[in-house]
């Protein structure tokens, strides 16, 4: 099994997932803020973005920008299979783990 | 998602959007592939959002919390040495500030010379951190190793001066090893990457 994914990098890969074609970059600090249900700053979700596309689990194209943008470029994400399988292990593997307990927890003192 | 308010240029951007200062920072905290891309979403969010539920000046704030989160990311969460450098720059504005502030205040013989000296080790601090951040041209580097290499000099200096002296001050014992460590850092870091605009 692979490196498990952290809460903020599932958030991120599902954001980008549920977007599809639309997934630039404003749109997912949006769609992880929404999934979080808190306000989350953009150099986190751009530092992530970065990251999971270092581990080619996400992969980038730029296309041209709105003129509400004054025409800066628009950087477009896409989940590679390898990002699908992350997702998917890192669900197992959580699910896996609470197989032992029922949730939530209580008091054993 | 609020619209109507449409930038078309540099021009409309510094009339409805951020203001140009702010923009500048936050590009220039971008590594220089996303600068594009990344300065657009937020400009983007600026204008169709955040502007139109919180006002200008709330929306301004915004906009700046959202490039310190850039720097703190790039600096922060970047490449270890790279963080250690910018701590210990911050560590050697403070102190010269404090050393300058001190000397003032107290007005011992020389004192004059040695705000000077202060002053010149904040100066070569936030030199550190501008070429860390925001300029990486050739020239600016440069100065700053010079500048490097004169804090390491003092820095050794102050230590064998102590060591001669009739008493003991802790406090230039920590900040002439803070300069040593200070220029080390500045040599090893930026000898070793390329110029890339930013380090």
């Amino acid at each position: 099994m692979a490196e498990l994914l952290g809460t903020f990098e599932q958030a991120t890969l599902l954001a980008v997932w549920k977007l599809a074609e639309e997934a630039y970059g404003r749109a997912i600090l949006r769609g992880v803020q929404s999934a979080l249900d808190r306000q989350v700053a953009a150099g986190a979700v751009y530092a992530t973005l970065d990251r999971l596309e270092q581990k080619s689990l996400i992969v980038s194209r730029l296309e041209e920008g709105t003129p509400v943008r004054a025409g800066r470029m628009r950087r477009y994400y896409c989940l590679t299979a390898a990002g699908i399988k992350a997702v998917n292990e890192s669900r197992a593997a959580l699910e896996h783990i609470w197989q032992v307990a029922k949730w939530p927890l209580e008091s054993k003192v | 998602m609020a619209g109507g308010k449409v930038a078309t240029g540099v021009e409309g951007m510094t009339q409805q959007g951020p203001p140009r200062w702010m923009d500048r920072l936050l590009r220039c905290s971008l590594p220089a592939r996303d600068r594009e891309a990344i300065s657009g979403d937020l400009l983007e969010e600026y204008l169709e959002e955040q502007a139109p539920r919180l006002g200008r000046m709330r929306a301004n704030l915004w906009y700046l919390r959202q490039s310190a989160s850039f720097l703190s990311n790039r600096s922060f969460g970047g490449p270890p040495m790279k963080a250690a450098l910018t701590w210990m720059s911050v560590f050697v504005v403070v102190a010269g500030v404090w050393l300058a502030s001190m000397e003032n205040i107290l007005k011992h013989a020389g004192y004059g010379e040695r705000t000077a000296i202060a002053a010149c080790i904040a100066i070569q601090g936030l030199a550190t951190l501008l070429v860390l951040f925001l300029d990486g041209r050739l020239a600016f580097r440069a100065l700053v190793l010079v500048g490097a290499a004169s804090l390491a000099i003092f820095g050794v200096t102050a230590i064998k001066r102590m060591l001669d002296a009739p008493h003991f001050e802790g406090f230039v014992l920590v900040i002439s090893i803070a300069l040593i460590v200070q220029s080390v850092l500045t040599f090893a870091l930026m000898l070793r990457t390329r110029h890339r605009g930013t380090v």
